[in-house]
């Protein structure tokens, strides 16, 4: 957090005080192997369970990602009770029954071409959120929307969380991550806004989904985050898949909150 | 009676080299006695000592910028004569130079270093129009920049937090203002600086790549002067003078910027209220207690200042005090002590709504130095000394204000002594050759109190140990010094060296632009002391009568014990920091040209530096070797002056040196809607190359009078308005999210400045 402080202000020094600017180039970047990308974000908030199975591709490739079809997907319980999800197109792997219940311990294997990748993870219990108001900021003569997130964090356990936010209808994206490393056991307010993109408007309906994840989600999302251009050397976030696919694996305990964004608190 | 005879009946000259205008001692001034074919230079301190048979000689005085002195002196018993020169700026029908004492390129054995006088800076144009030390020091071969603008620089493929920076002999930790782009050496304050690169001597140690040794003017003591300036970022003011005639003086010093000012234009309240400056404050005096004994008192204080209204605070700054002794304790035995103290703090302050919390951090040393110098005779010169130095570092800790939704974290201190021993011996056994040789014996002891954990191949602690205020570990490490110069005649030589350095303080960076909290660690039951050796060779030479002078430099340079992270190192308060790191090992080498022209209207170089720095660590980049982020394979600059008028002066820099180092990504991949990009490998690709040319002129009217003096100095700095890339980042394009874009952020266009100088 420290750190991209820093670094914002940095960012903010050079715009202000020297005539910096900014333009489109080219790079030529090598081409790399397509490398097995699995995202398997399980919930109790979603009918049906969907788990992502797909390759990287180029960096100039239009292409965003190469959808894997035929990949052998199941996910086992700690009693050994296996599910198996079926390929519906784009990379897209669903099954409408797997349990999700806080505790159970959850084993993904994904096999594409033979090769076997796995993780296994556990679910956590949902930390209930005391109250969500928004508040209006102005930094460097701009207007902002934040939205605030009050609750109690329990004290002497490490918790995680990690929120995603949909604007009007739109894709739910990735929001922000959080640890309790300085607030265990206090009364927390998580703020959420600013994020590259999400950037909250008045008369904006928002969706906000708040997730309690495992330490392994949390440092996948945090060294996403810090990964900036003032990185030293920018890495891939450490997934909790074996045989070194990228993505990640969480069972996760989830509630989706609807805010509005109210047009007279503009001010 | 022209061989260097041992016999009974040599008798010693010795003294002090000053300057005539403002007595300050010079150092490496050269003294020769051209009937015994016999030359030497004054120390660190401006003391100087020959053996001579009695007789009456001439003896020349030279030294960078001042005009050479020529002395009869009758020597007929021991005798202590001081010799003042005068600064040629001050002689104003001559025109200025720059250039360095002559000879000496070819002569000594001293390799991989470089001296400044700040009368060389004057002319050559930097961002700003503030004249920096550590800005110059990059345009010499082997130095590179630490990015644009910047006042960090690398030594021969090293890293930044492995230059040793001095200032009176007290460690600069962060010589950096306003993140990087103005050096804490004001250069009103600043006497002399010398650079080594290699072949560094016994007497330094403690950083493996290079020793940048400052000192601080010791203060007028003829009369009562000033000197300032008003820049369009910074102004100056220096005031000095005798405190008791011929006994005592003192030199005060200070700069501040003012861009904060133009914030009070910002409409915005918030804005309004927020700080945005620096100020460094150096100040020096001296007492002389009799003829033989001198005691200095030195300090500098610097403190950056940056805040948001009351949302956000940050300052930091560095504060060294230095007390020293000079004892001439006989014409042949000169002896210094120091008790030095230096640190560096910062403190962050953050106020924002239920999330109130100040960071404060620190780091400190004691240091306390008994060097000797014994001129036994005038081929052998013996250095020999001890030092005791107490490191702490008082790691960032947390500290919760009421009403805070976080809480308060200590982290222990960490601290450890590293007491040291070296003797170093100058010798010129034939005409021919010199050399330089030493040794330096230094034991790092970890200390305690603290806890020390044990880490797993993953990181994860396995084993915790506590250690009272006891030692918990002992590095010893014996270096070996060499440095030696083969002159075939006065024009040509060989020059070969070779140390072995080791470091126990490490800075944990993990941007590319040094921020002041990165933070440090000493060496621990982990974290090992870094080790550099390092070999060079080269040949040098002067033409046309020191018009001209040559050099070129090889070097090979092994590093051993580096420091890396892990991906997602999380190194703020967290105890068990050390299993984030990684270690291993780095090896750079290279070839140094420089050719440089001392003398007439247009004066300069032009250095080439072909280089590469690598490292390897088995948990990075699959454990190949890679380029070390300051790789660069061509490091070009091109510095000219030239002397338009009596009253006119122009200068010029051209740089240009391939991007560095760096790692951008070879793949993407999608994760929930967001476009994650795929790194290969560690520091695979490169910045685009950097090139930019600086101007500046300076105009010094005649002096009008005896009592005030102005000059002026314009600059234009990237002055064809390149658009250095700072910056490579890559995003989805906004129109199509399918494709992704690189694009560069670009820091300086074309900056002119201008700044008014006065001396009175």
């Amino acid at each position: 957090m420290q750190k991209q402080t820093i670094y914002s202000i940095l960012i903010f020094l050079t715009v202000v005080f020297f005539s910096s600017c900014e333009d489109i180039i080219d790079i030529d970047l090598n081409s790399s192997d397509p490398k097995v990308v699995i995202v398997a974000d399980l919930n109790n908030e979603e009918k049906s369970h969907a788990i992502f199975v797909s390759k990287s591709v180029n960096f100039d490739d239009p292409k965003p990602n190469e959808p894997v079809l035929d990949a052998e997907v199941y996910i086992r319980l700690g009693n050994g009770k296996t599910f198996y999800f079926t390929s519906v197109g784009e990379g897209r792997y669903i099954n409408p029954d797997l349990p999700i219940s806080v505790g159970e311990s959850y084993t993904l294997t994904v096999v594409v071409d033979g090769e076997e990748y796995q993780s296994t993870t556990t679910m956590l219990a949902y930390i209930e959120v005391d109250s969500i108001g928004v508040n209006q900021e102005t930094i460097f003569n701009e207007d902002f929307f934040f939205v605030n997130f009050k609750f109690f964090d329990p004290s002497g356990q490490e918790n995680y969380y990690r929120y995603s936010m949909s604007i009007n209808g739109s894709p739910m994206k990735f929001n922000a991550i959080f640890s309790d490393k300085f607030n265990d056991g206090n009364e927390v307010t998580h703020q959420l806004g600013r994020e590259d993109g999400n950037d909250i408007k008045p008369g904006d309906s928002l969706l906000i989904r708040r997730q309690i994840v495992t330490k392994e989600v949390y440092n996948y999302w945090a060294e996403y985050s810090q990964t900036n251009p003032g990185s030293a050397a920018p890495g891939n976030p450490t997934s909790n898949i074996s045989n070194g696919a990228l993505g990640y694996f969480s069972v996760s305990s989830v509630r989706d909150y609807p805010v509005g964004i109210d047009k007279a608190s503009q001010g | 009676m022209f061989n260097t005879s041992y016999g009974q009946e040599k008798v010693t000259l010795s003294g002090y080299i000053k300057d005539s205008n403002s007595g300050e001692n010079l150092i490496a001034a050269v003294m020769r006695i051209p009937a015994l074919n016999l030359s030497t230079y004054s120390n660190n301190y401006g003391f100087y000592s020959v053996s001579v048979p009695p007789g009456t000689y001439e003896v020349q005085i030279s030294f960078v910028g001042y005009a050479n002195k020529v002395d009869s002196i009758q020597v007929n018993a021991d005798l202590r004569k001081d010799f003042e020169i005068t600064s040629k700026s001050s002689v104003i029908e001559e025109i200025v130079v720059t250039g360095k004492k002559e000879d000496d390129h070819v002569t000594s054995a001293q390799m991989g270093n470089m001296k400044f006088t700040m009368e060389e800076l004057k002319n050559i144009p930097v961002v700003f129009g503030e004249k920096d030390i550590l800005k110059t020091i990059q345009l010499l071969p082997g130095v590179s920049t630490g990015g644009e603008g910047s006042s960090n620089f690398y030594v021969r493929g090293g890293g930044g937090d492995q230059n040793l920076i001095l200032l009176d002999e007290a460690t600069v930790y962060n010589a950096s203002h306003l993140l990087g782009f103005f050096s804490t050496f004001n250069s009103d304050a600043i006497k002399d600086a010398s650079l080594y690169k290699g072949g560094i001597p016994a007497q330094y140690g403690g950083r493996i790549s290079s020793v940048m040794d400052i000192s601080m003017l010791d203060g007028n003591n003829k009369k009562f002067s000033g000197e300032g300036g008003l820049g369009l970022i910074a102004s100056r003011l220096k005031l000095e003078g005798p405190l008791v005639k011929d006994r005592s003086s003192f030199m005060i010093s200070g700069r501040r910027t003012y861009a904060d000012l133009f914030l009070k234009l910002s409409p915005d309240e918030t804005t309004k209220s927020s700080k945005l400056y620096f100020y460094d404050l150096n100040a020096k005096m001296n007492y002389k207690l009799n003829d033989r004994n001198t005691l200095y008192l030195s300090g500098y204080f610097g403190k950056d200042d940056l805040g948001y209204g009351d949302l956000f605070g940050f300052d930091w700054g560095n504060a060294t005090a230095t007390v020293r002794w000079n004892s001439v304790i006989n014409s042949q035995l000169f002896s210094n002590t120091s008790l030095i103290y230096s640190d560096f703090n910062y403190n962050v302050d953050v106020n924002s709504d239920e999330t109130k919390f100040t960071i404060a951090s620190k780091i400190r040393n004691w240091n306390l130095k008994q060097d000797f110098s014994y001129y036994s005779n005038n081929n052998n010169t013996l250095r020999f000394g001890v030092n005791v130095l107490h490191q702490q570092i008082k790691p960032a800790s947390i500290a919760a204000k009421e009403d805070s939704d976080i809480n308060s974290i200590t982290v222990d201190n960490r601290q450890g002594i590293e007491a040291s021993a070296y003797v170093s011996h100058e010798w010129k056994p034939t005409d021919k050759l010199s050399l330089i040789y030493g040794l330096r014996l230094s034991d790092f002891m970890v200390m305690g109190p603290g806890s020390f954990f044990e880490f797993d191949a993953d990181g994860e602690p396995t084993s915790e140990s506590y250690f009272e205020n006891v030692v918990a570990k002992h590095y010893f490490n014996l270096e070996p010094r060499l440095s030696l110069s083969y002159a075939f005649n006065p024009e040509n030589s060989v020059k070969a060296s070779f140390n072995r350095i080791s470091q126990n303080l490490h800075q944990l960076t993990n941007t590319t632009s040094s921020l002041p909290t990165d933070q440090y660690v000493v060496s621990s039951l982990n974290i090992k002391p870094q080790i550099a050796d390092q070999a060079a060779i080269g040949y040098f030479r002067t033409f046309q009568d020191n018009m001209y002078e040559f050099s070129v430099e090889t070097y090979y340079k092994y590093m051993h014990n580096q420091i890396d992270f892990r991906n997602g190192a999380d190194l703020q308060a967290n105890k068990y920091m050390e299993g984030d790191l990684l270690y291993g090992v780095g090896r750079s080498y290279g070839a140094e040209f420089l050719m440089r022209k001392n003398k007439g209207r247009l004066s300069g170089w032009l250095s080439y530096t072909l280089a590469k720095s690598e490292r390897q660590f088995d948990q990075i980049n699959e454990g190949n070797w890679f380029n070390a982020r300051q790789d660069r394979t061509h490091d070009i600059s091109l510095v000219g002056i030239y002397q338009l008028s009596k009253k006119w002066t122009l200068g010029a820099t051209f740089v240009y040196y391939t991007g560095n180092a760096i790692t951008f990504p070879s793949g993407k991949y999608q994760v929930d809607g967001k476009t994650l990009f795929y790194y290969t490998e560690r520091n695979g690709y490169r910045m685009p190359d950097y090139h930019r040319l600086d101007l500046s002129i300076t105009y010094e009217p005649k002096k009008e009078n005896k009592k005030f003096h102005s000059s002026w100095a314009f600059g234009v700095y990237n002055a064809y308005n390149r658009k250095n890339a700072y910056i490579i980042d890559f995003r989805e394009n906004e129109q199509n999210p399918n494709i992704t874009e690189a694009y560069r952020i670009a820091l300086f266009g074309a900056i002119p400045s201008v700044t008014w100088n006065f001396k009175f």
